[in-house]
């Protein structure tokens, strides 16, 4: 056999095994030509019912063992491309038939069967996961359909806030000697509202008449820094009103049982941030705090009780 | 020139080519079981093939003349000027694009081999030295070990397209002398002094390689 | 060591020759792991300064100091209203009309396979609702006409219609609510937070609890309030509306106060001595106690004092004073909460409807525990509302699991009164307060009311939650014990009910 003769033999069985693979693999074969170029990979688009409720669900559910780095049976469900070409025995979605999906199929076998998804050892999807995917595939498994009819909420997981000791403590630095200082002279009414914040709450309520006006002003330092306060039955009066307008990121304010008046109350116009004030058995007056309420604080106590 | 056993020289000694159908069978082996899933046989399958590998590092070394690197690993010039058949010598044992094939095939096995102890389907197999790396590092080596089988598939492929081409254009059988260790005469180079280890010694090398490969095992039982 | 002066060395060997084989030993086995950590760490073992994901190190003379929370909390305290034996859903808030339809006939096969029970053997007969239900406030919530005062602040609750335990015994169910496990040694939810959060007012424990109706007690006893691995001084402080509010606190007619100051005067020189000789601070902590104590004569007497309220606050919620009873307990606990108290645990007991004596019956037992709770349950909610502390205080009302939409058949016979056996395949708990939805119901059970079929909530995830609203990750409120970082809510994953979140 000549050369050329023999380069020709291997060209075409080479072709012939590339092409019995993109046969039997149709999803190599879409996925070869949409790496290459050579074909459009179908996208699926922001907001739509696949982007915000079937991809995370993959995500969180199929994609460690179908993905990027492991795509086992050769399917990959990290894209939405990727989840429409299927696996190595074709596709596993069959839009507007979830029955004759593979995917769906999978998901809802009982969990003790040799096939069912998530395998054994690993928690099975929940009733309203499958029902997204069933409703999902039966309404034509669209890349653009926003939203679904019946299809149950999405389940939001609650995200713990990060916390950096770091940038905190950056926050805290330039007041935190005045609050060391305060917190010794005033033990257990200034605390960190959390070890997350330099934001402070002060509660004086404990300290009743022992604590008024005066001890009120020392607290002029942390002003801006108060985001709850409370003076409940504190000897506090009117004095206090310029000292407390100044803590102007105040959002609940407790002034229950003190001797402020209309005067006061009139000062705290300017906190934009407050949310709640209490004037439980204290002489202000209902119309004094009408403008308050018209700006949605809550009140409680004043005028008419 | 009528005597057949004069006619053929014997090339090949018994553990090289004992050694490389194993490690066709083993290739298969493992491709088929990693396939069906079956991880119990894939590991089994790929130790096996580990401790083959370093046999053949071993052999490389203190083996036969044939099966010594030194036999077949050429300088690129050299091999560059073979493939465009500017270098007309004969080799007894691997030609220089062969010798480097060999070389290139050991080292990607040997690779995919070490990265599949490290390795973990995410389920209910771990490779056995799996726990010495992060999760994370163990999932990326996982993704190389499917990366290196690729690479496999292309190299087999272009060993089989080569050995085809001496076979059917240049009408010199290999595969034929990988199974019986003898080229005919025309093939070898005149006054050809082979020198053979002796299988005991093989033999000896493969134990150790046995007890490495046990060894391993051994760190993936709890 | 090598920095040791003689003086260290001789108050070292004092302190060897001073440790008698009798402390040895009665410092049990908890004394020699301490024995063992001191030779390995050359350090005093400091109950209070525990190296965790979480720092709560405090000064052991202060160990109910105040510490920020982990992120901005939702809640500042806990009012938990627990019923104890476990009220019935099904006649207060699951409304089940199918149930009511298949009222008498025989419990289905499938109900029974499989299942264990407390008391119903063979087959027993369905019980429907007992009492008619109606729809009720701006949320259309189902309520029976057992609750006609809560009926009122239907809107301020969130229901939760599918908890769920594996406990189907009081003790153990009683135990997985309060401490996060069935068996006994875990601390309890106000320890864990006193724990994480000191308490407000160091004139009060920072963890009160108030029991009610008396002739019955808590299955599982004391151990729902205790500290369990954690250290002694966050377990729960009993304290009764009637009469002295904390036993053996106030003054003998013949002590003066002055006079008690010089007893703890020398009883604390005499812990001072011990301190220093052994470096215990569990003994620092009992200095702190006696000196809260002393305080707390003058404030817990204060703050139990509900003749000071009002006549027409008492009216309200039905307190008498000097009586003991839930209505008292429950205007106790907004004054207490009033005074920065963290957590305060109610019991209100006799919620086990079986239907084997008259009062366990559900229709007449429970009828009874309605009468005695709705109106000061409602009444607190109203308070709380009113003053603005609801928007920082968590209020949860409920049992330890759920009772069976079956007729008990206790020993297969037929009840003389109308009763349900336990079930903890689901129950129903409200919670109002801040941070949460209000006005809602969450999770459902089938139409017999018999499991549930959306949203379960586990104990754990009910916990999680709590700690969540109260600024805490409950995955690193931990406590350094036997070796594990010890959680309320254990080693099972738990979820944070995000559904219930406002």
């Amino acid at each position: 056999m000549s050369a050329p003769a023999y380069a020709a033999c291997v060209a075409l069985v080479t072709a012939l095994g590339l092409g019995f693979a993109a046969w039997a693999h149709p999803a190599f074969l879409h996925s070869s030509l949409q790496n290459l170029g050579l074909e459009k990979a179908p996208r699926a688009m922001p907001g739509s019912f696949y982007i915000t409720r079937i991809a995370p669900l993959f995500e969180t559910r199929c994609v460690s063992c179908h993905g990027n780095t492991r795509a086992k049976g050769q399917l990959r469900l990290d894209s939405f491309a990727a989840a429409m070409r299927g696996g190595k025995d074709g596709t596993v979605i069959v839009p507007g038939d979830p029955g004759a999906s593979e995917l769906f199929h999978r998901i809802s076998l009982p969990v003790s069967d040799d096939k069912a998804m998530p395998p054994s050892g690993k928690s099975p999807l929940t009733a309203d996961e499958v029902t997204v995917i069933r409703l999902w595939i039966a309404a034509g498994a669209s890349g653009e359909m926003r939203t679904i009819k019946g299809a149950p909420k999405p389940v939001l997981e609650v995200r713990i806030p990060e916390s950096d000791p770091a940038a905190v403590q950056k926050q805290r630095a330039p007041l935190a000697a005045a609050v060391t200082q305060l917190q010794a002279r005033f033990p257990g009414v200034i605390i960190y509202e959390s070890r997350n914040s330099a934001d402070l709450e002060v509660d004086a309520s404990l300290k009743g008449a022992a604590f008024g006006d005066a001890d009120l002003a020392a607290l002029m330092p942390l002003k801006t820094r108060i985001t709850r306060a409370d003076f409940s039955g504190t000897s506090i009066t009117d004095a206090s009103a310029p000292a407390l307008a100044a803590m102007t990121a105040l959002t609940r304010l407790r002034l229950a049982r003190t001797q402020v008046t209309n005067k006061t109350i009139g000062s705290l116009a300017s906190l934009m941030t407050l949310k709640s004030v209490s004037l439980i058995d204290t002489k202000v007056s209902d119309a004094a705090l009408a403008p308050l309420r018209q700006r949605g604080v809550l009140v409680y106590g004043g005028g008419n009780e | 020139m009528s005597d057949p056993v004069k006619e053929h020289v014997l090339v090949w000694d018994i553990p090289t080519r004992i050694f490389h159908w194993t490690i066709v069978v083993l290739v298969a082996l493992s491709w088929f079981s990693a396939d069906q899933g079956s991880m119990r046989v894939h590991l089994w399958s790929g130790l096996t093939l580990l401790a083959l590998l370093l046999f053949r590092v071993l052999w490389g070394l203190f083996g036969s003349t044939t099966a010594r690197f030194a036999d077949f690993l050429h300088p690129p010039r050299k091999v560059v000027a073979y493939l465009r058949g500017q270098e007309m010598a004969l080799y007894a044992g691997h030609n220089p694009a062969g010798g480097w094939m060999v070389a290139v095939m050991i080292g990607v096995l040997l690779a995919q081999a070490l990265t599949g102890l490290f390795s973990n389907d995410g389920l209910h197999f771990t490779g056995p030295l799996a726990l010495w790396v992060s999760d994370d590092v163990s999932t990326r080596v996982t993704g190389l070990h499917g990366t290196i089988f690729n690479i496999i598939l292309v190299l087999v492929w272009l060993h089989v397209v080569a050995v085809g081409f001496y076979l059917l254009v240049k009408n010199h059988n290999l595969v034929a002398a990988m199974f019986t260790g003898r080229k005919h005469s025309r093939h070898v180079p005149a006054g050809l002094n082979l020198s053979f280890t002796r299988l005991s010694n093989a033999l000896l090398l493969l134990g150790l390689t046995a007890v490495i490969a046990a060894w391993v095992f051994f760190q993936g039982v709890p | 060591m090598s920095d040791l002066t003689s003086d260290d060395l001789l108050a070292e060997y004092l302190k060897v020759q001073a440790q008698t084989r009798r402390q040895f030993v009665g410092w049990g086995a908890g004394g020699l792991g301490a024995l063992f950590m001191n030779s390995a760490m050359a350090a005093p073992p400091q109950p209070h300064a525990v190296p965790s994901a979480l720092n709560f190190a405090r000064d052991p003379a202060t160990p109910l100091s105040v510490l920020p929370p982990q992120f901005a909390a939702k809640v500042k305290r806990v009012i938990y209203l627990h019923m104890g034996g476990s009220p019935s859903q099904l006649d207060l808030f699951d409304y089940k009309p199918v149930l009511k339809r298949f009222h008498g006939h025989d419990c289905p096969q499938s109900f029974l396979a499989g299942k264990r029970f407390a008391f119903i053997q063979g087959v027993p007969k369905l019980l429907g609702p007992m009492f008619p239900f109606h729809q009720a406030g701006k949320s259309g919530a189902w309520i029976s006409d057992r609750l006609p005062h809560l009926e009122k602040q239907v809107d301020d609750l969130c229901i939760i219609k599918s908890m769920t335990t594996d406990q189907f015994n009081h003790a153990p169910a009683q135990l997985l609510v309060h401490t996060g496990d069935p068996r006994l040694g875990h601390a309890s939810l106000g320890s864990w937070i006193t724990y994480g959060l000191g308490s407000e007012n160091q004139n009060l424990p920072g963890f009160i609890v108030l029991i009610s109706n008396g002739g019955t007690t808590a299955n599982a006893g004391k151990p729902l309030w205790g500290s369990g691995f954690l250290p002694s001084v966050y377990q729960g402080v009993p304290c009764r509306s009637a009469s002295e509010p904390v036993l053996y606190l106030q003054n003998s007619p013949s002590v003066t106060r002055p006079e008690r100051r010089q007893v703890l005067d020398a009883v604390e020189e005499i812990n001072r001595e011990n301190f220093k000789t052994f470096g215990n601070p569990e003994t620092v902590t009992r200095i702190a106690q006696y000196e809260m104590a002393f305080r707390m004569q003058l404030e817990a007497s204060d703050a139990m004092d509900i003749k000071k309220e009002p006549a027409k606050v008492l009216e309200r919620y039905g307190a008498e004073p000097g009586k003991t009873s839930y209505a008292n307990n429950c205007l106790v606990a907004r004054r207490l909460a009033e005074r920065g108290v963290r957590f305060i645990q109610l019991y209100h007991w006799g919620w086990d409807s079986h239907g084997t004596p008259v009062d366990e019956g559900v229709n007449v037992g429970l009828v009874k525990r309605c009468k005695e709770t709705d109106q000061p349950t409602a009444a607190l909610l109203a308070d709380l509302k009113q003053r603005g502390l609801l928007e920082d205080t968590l209020v949860i009302w409920g049992g330890e699991f759920g009772r069976t939409p079956m007729w008990e058949n206790r020993g297969g016979q037929e009840m003389e009164f109308i009763g349900r056996d336990h079930h903890p395949s689901c129950f129903t708990l409200f919670m109002a307060g801040g941070g949460i939805k209000h006005g809602i119901s969450h999770g459902e059970t089938d139409e017999m009311g018999y499991s549930i079929v959306r949203n379960p909530v586990e104990v754990r995830d009910l916990h999680a939650t709590m700690l969540y609203l109260l600024g805490f990750d409950y995955r690193k409120l931990n406590y350094p014990y036997q070796g594990l970082d010890q959680k309320l809510t254990g080693v099972k994953p738990a979820r944070i009910v995000s559904e219930i979140l406002a």
